[in-house]
């Protein structure tokens, strides 16, 4: 059980930053998602964990002692790298007992914790084979195995499940979730993928450009991103955005967003984030949010047409264009609708996302 | 309207008996005579010419025939002293180009790869290469030569070497022409090598730096391993390099002094083309040929050999 602290830590290749004063901190025991796009700057970050890479400029403990300057070999941590990084001139089980082996373990120890290790990963009938007999799915679990054979302090992930199909990264995603709580090893994860982050991560830490823009767990993520790059990254399909106005309409306290056509009267509980804010600012859509219908069942409904209906079997997306923009909405399987059909659009107003149109932040 | 139209799984029925033809394969026939015919006329009937003049005393006159006499000049080579010796110096001569280029290649490599001065310094060090081996052996002639060779002089002056020359001395001599041949053919492993060191997996070095590993480890736990297909090929080349060329020693030694340089190739030389014994030649030809063919088949199937196969 290990807490890694990451203080102030840049990261220079030359001239060029790829990771800008970063801090955050893992729990003991934690499994912490790095989140963001390629170049953001988080293989960086966890080759700098692993000692990989020189840190520029900060510093890295584990429990509280400074990490800088060990090699790789004195941190205690295990990786698994997104290729698998298997030897291919070795055999499963030696591939599983290097590490140990290195470590100068007695043979029978080594034995006994590669069975348990493959045991627990499903390959004990693969121990005598080599890396390229072996397919993708399997390659990846020998590679978590070699991982956790250690028992180390720390679990580093480099996109491990990225390059499997969909289905069975469907079906990693819940093992590794399971494997982590099970071991109870502190464990960070680097992913771009945000449905991985979201459904494994105890917390998530998303980055951008080489800055960290938001950590918190996968549900403060989602409902309350920081800023609008946060927002528009995370959630599938993605959040609509507009360039929208506040007005008041009758008394000071009674504010409207408003795009174009569409108008959504504050609910109270977000009439305070506007206090001082008055005219154009960003407002964010979840398309789960929406809601459409066919006629107009009241007078919060906005008229529009349908741009294009995309069925997904399990719910429809439908495209809504009307007077002033577009947004995409989310909607049950049984919608049935015809391109440039008229139709009807409303905003549940408790969920809204608004943001400073200058700089981006959410405004809460 | 769209119309959908549903159709069940269909069952695969049992193969069909009867397949569509493929085209022809005849035609590539045709297109390779040519080619095949060719290499036939250059390096099949000489090859055949080799095993018919071994088995016969071949004449050097016109009017003369050639005269059978089937495997007198293979008996022959077993009490030949000097074919016998010539094969000793061979194997010294080839093992130790081998141990030392391979390793000063290596070597080499491993200080090149990755730094800043790999580009230039590489060209630098390609230059013997591209010399023609017998004027490495003149050039050497001279640095070696005992009255105004600077590297006599070096090495008098530092009183390594007594009154005699480098080439002059039956205990030095295969040294020199060792030397020489180290010097024009190292550039070469280098080459190779750092060829393969940018193959060597980096994901492969950081996991297992990772697992615990030091740079000692590293080496001979992944970056050796990754290199033994160049080092084979390297190998591979510079052995049947050694067995068959011989300019640099001709020009160097000649096969002297008291015939210590005189490896089996430089005996064949002598017998064939100084004293024109053209059949027993062509059997001192045969057996080298026979024993470099084997050899190159040994280290040929070490390739195939699943251990080295790297590549996933």
């Amino acid at each position: 059980m290990t807490k890694v602290v990451v203080s102030e830590v840049w990261k220079m290749y030359g001239k060029v930053p790829a990771v800008r004063d970063l801090s955050f901190s893992c729990e003991s025991g934690e499994f912490l998602c790095v989140l963001g796009p390629s170049g953001c700057g988080k293989s960086s970050t966890l080759r700098m964990l692993a000692g990989l890479e020189h840190i520029s400029a900060g510093e890295i403990t584990f429990d509280g002692k400074r990490i800088n300057e060990l090699p790789p070999k004195d941190r205690d941590i295990a990786m698994v790298f997104e290729n698998y990084a298997l030897y291919p001139h070795k055999t499963v089980g030696d591939n599983m007992a290097n590490a140990l082996k290195l470590r100068g373990m007695p043979a029978a120890e080594i034995k006994t914790r590669v069975d348990r290790a493959a045991a627990m990963l499903q390959i004990g009938h693969l121990l005598d084979r080599r890396p390229m007999e072996l397919s993708g799915g399997q390659k990846q679990r020998v590679a978590i195995g070699r991982a956790i054979v250690r028992s180390p302090k720390v679990f580093l992930f480099d996109e491990p499940i990225g390059h499997l199909d969909a289905k069975l990264r469907g079906h990693m995603r819940g093992e590794l979730k399971r494997l982590q709580r099970e071991l109870a090893t502190t464990t960070i994860y680097v992913t771009h993928d945000q449905l991985e982050a979201l459904s494994m991560a105890d917390r998530i830490a998303v980055m951008n450009e080489g800055v960290l823009q938001q950590i918190g767990t996968p549900q403060d993520i989602y409902n309350h991103p920081a800023n609008e790059w946060v927002a528009s990254f995370v959630g599938e399909p993605p959040m609509n955005f507009l360039d929208a106005e506040v007005v008041t309409t009758g008394s000071e306290t009674d504010l409207e967003v408003r795009c174009g056509a569409l108008r959504v009267r504050l609910s109270d509980a977000h009439r305070h984030r506007l206090e001082g804010v008055r005219g154009g600012m960003r407002l964010g859509i979840r398309p789960e949010a929406l809601q459409v219908a066919g006629a107009a069942p009241g007078a919060d409904w906005t008229a529009g047409t349908i741009y294009a209906v995309e069925p997904l079997g399990g719910d429809t997306l439908v495209e809504v264009a009307f007077q002033g923009g577009r947004v995409l909405a989310k909607t049950g399987a049984d919608f049935r609708g015809e391109m440039d059909a008229p139709i009807f659009v409303t905003v549940d107003s408790t969920k809204l996302h608004l943001f400073d149109a200058s700089n981006g932040r959410a405004l809460t | 309207m769209l119309q959908t139209l549903t159709t069940d799984f269909r069952t695969p029925r049992a193969a069909p008996s009867a397949l569509n033809t493929a085209p022809s394969q005849r035609y590539y026939v045709y297109l390779l005579a040519p080619a095949i015919l060719l290499l036939a006329a250059i390096s099949l009937y000489p090859f055949f010419w080799l095993i018919y003049m071994s088995l016969h005393q071949v004449s050097m006159s016109p009017n003369q025939p050639d005269v059978w006499v089937g495997l007198a000049n293979y008996a022959k080579l077993l009490s030949d002293k000097r074919y016998l010796e010539g094969w000793r110096l061979l194997v010294v001569y080839s093992v130790s180009c081998m141990i030392l280029q391979v390793g000063l290649g290596l070597l080499l490599a491993l200080v090149l790869n990755n730094s800043r001065w790999e580009k230039p310094l590489v060209t630098v060090f390609l230059m013997p290469m591209m010399m023609a081996p017998v004027i490495a052996g003149l050039v050497w002639f001279y640095l070696y030569n005992g009255t105004f060779g600077w590297y006599n002089w070096v090495l008098q002056s530092l009183g390594i070497l007594s009154g005699t020359s480098i080439l002059g001395s039956t205990s030095t001599a295969m040294i020199g022409i060792v030397v020489v041949d180290t010097w024009q053919w190292t550039p070469l492993i280098t080459l190779i090598v750092l060829a393969g060191l940018k193959r060597v997996p980096q994901d492969q070095l950081e996991a297992h730096m990772v697992d615990g590993a030091g740079a000692v480890r590293n080496f001979f736990a992944i970056v050796l391993p990754n290199l033994y297909p160049f080092l084979l090929i390297a190998v591979l080349l510079r052995f049947m390099d050694n067995f068959r060329f011989i300019d640099a020693i001709l020009r160097l030694t000649g096969g002297g002094p008291a015939n210590s340089t005189k490896v089996l190739p430089v005996y064949l030389f002598e017998v064939s083309f100084t004293n024109f014994n053209l059949g027993y030649g062509a059997a001192i030809a045969f057996t080298l040929l026979v024993v470099t063919i084997v050899i190159g088949m040994v280290l040929v199937s070490a390739f195939t050999q699943p251990s080295l196969q790297q590549k996933h």
